[in-house]
């Protein structure tokens, strides 16, 4: 953490935000080191590729600094935004789609996302209570959901990789994220 | 199907991507026009996003914050130049062309230009340089067929040598000949006082009939290296000598006849 000041440590994302659009440098250096971590180690998980992963990570700030103005942080938590936006690109570059397809219209995406994140005590805490959650899935629900969510694979996709039939994958995913849904929000 | 969806958790398989075909459809069809799913649907994709904190903690290299940095700084500071100009030059002539393709066209025409130029002249030098460097194999090549030459010459038991001897009155030296006729070739060293001026040394040789034949300009005398010369081939020599000759030589023998060799 170096290169903002101790005002900016505490500022709300909203502010920082504010600063953004106002062309201020620091504000950008304070929010990446608010979230680059959060950021990194998803694109690490979904690409297992450190250069990909930096570059992407680069980008994605980077589109914060190019189109701050067009996000409204009463609509929406930043460090949602900034995890749907990575995991999209990355899953992108995993599928050799187009890298950029789809990331601009994510400016339009809302993501509410049920906690404060805006300091790492918080961001800590949450990590103990998603980890623990999918800690307490059956293990097949947890292979299904981490296919779906860190390799991006459809139903069908995740059915012909495993070999399960598709009801049964089905079945499992729904479950698995009914569970996370209660013991995350509880 | 554009109604609610039935399970609140098909926002969720939405987020996670994994629904298809039919079901995705309908999610993408109904959404924009309820705004109540719409938040489902923000919900949904906060809740999905958390499963992002399960990756195992990898901390990013500082180079990209660098990297991040001076990428934005670059952009702030163009942003901030386009501004400065827009307010200096307010609306040229030019206009739209007039600011940034001229700000593009011009230091690429420009860079162009040196480019050609360098290239250019570059070209030149290195097409005379291979010029230089075929005619100094040429030389090579020639010497070297020369050398040949001569040693054949030399070792060839049917080559002659003719030493040529001064006459009375004329410029002192000594030349010999090593002559060989089935060749057509010979070689001549040694050494003659100096020419007059404007005036030159010619061989020749005597054949047993007809005229005398050049076998080259000795130009203007002092020593003469060895030197090869090609002569009409399977002519019998009934002599060589050098005359004096105008600068250059001539055709036929017209001075007085300075070294004579008779072949034995």
């Amino acid at each position: 953490m170096s290169g903002h000041t101790g005002t900016e440590l505490r500022a709300t994302d909203a502010a920082l935000i504010q600063k953004i659009v106002q062309r201020d440098e620091s504000a950008l250096a304070a929010l990446y080191d608010r979230y680059a971590s959060l950021l990194s180690s998803l694109l690490n998980r979904i690409l297992r590729d450190t250069q990909a992963s930096e570059e992407i990570l680069q980008d994605v700030f980077y589109q914060l600094w190019r189109n701050a103005a067009q996000f409204d942080p009463a609509r929406g938590s930043l460090p949602g935004w900034l995890a749907v936006i990575a995991r999209n690109r990355a899953i992108s570059r995993l599928r050799r789609h187009n890298p950029s397809a789809g990331g601009e219209e994510l400016l339009e995406t809302t993501v509410i996302v049920p906690a404060n994140l805006e300091n790492a005590l918080a961001q800590q805490q949450l990590l103990s209570r998603v980890k623990s959650a999918l800690e307490n899935l059956p293990s097949e629900q947890r292979a299904a959901i981490e296919l779906a969510y860190f390799e991006g694979l459809t139903h069908s996709e995740i059915a012909s990789k495993t070999g399960n039939p598709l009801g049964t994958v089905k079945t499992r995913i729904r479950s698995a994220v009914e569970s996370l849904k209660r013991n995350l929000l509880s | 199907m554009n109604g609610h969806p039935t399970r609140p958790e098909d926002f969720d398989l939405y987020a996670l991507g994994v629904l298809e075909g039919e079901e995705k459809a309908a999610i993408e069809s109904h959404v924009p026009t309820c705004a109540d799913c719409a938040a489902k649907l923000a919900e949904a994709r906060g809740r999905i996003a958390l499963l992002a904190f399960s990756a195992p903690r990898v901390e990013p290299s500082p180079a990209v914050r660098e990297r991040l940095m001076r990428q934005v700084h670059a952009s702030a500071e163009s942003a901030g130049a386009r501004r400065a100009q827009g307010a200096a030059e307010p609306e040229r002539g030019g206009g739209f062309f007039g600011r940034w393709w001229a700000a593009i066209l011009v230091p690429v025409g420009v860079a162009l230009a040196i480019a050609t130029i360098f290239l250019w002249s570059e070209n030149a030098r290195l097409t005379r340089e291979l010029a230089q460097q075929r005619a100094n194999l040429e030389d090579q090549k020639k010497q070297l067929d020369e050398v040949r030459h001569m040693a054949a010459l030399l070792e060839a038991k049917d080559t002659m040598t003719v030493a040529l001897a001064s006459q009375p009155g004329m410029a002192k030296g000594d030349v010999r000949v090593m002559y060989n006729a089935k060749m057509g070739m010979a070689v001549c060293d040694g050494w003659v006082e100096p020419a007059p001026a404007n005036k030159s040394y010619q061989l020749w040789l005597v054949p047993m009939e007809g005229k005398p034949v050049s076998a080259g300009v000795l130009e203007h005398g002092g020593p003469i290296n060895p030197w090869m010369m090609k002569l009409p081939q399977g002519m019998p020599a009934k002599a060589f000598a050098v005359t004096l000759e105008p600068e250059g030589g001539m055709p036929q023998p017209t001075g007085p006849m300075v070294l004579v060799g008779p072949v034995s």
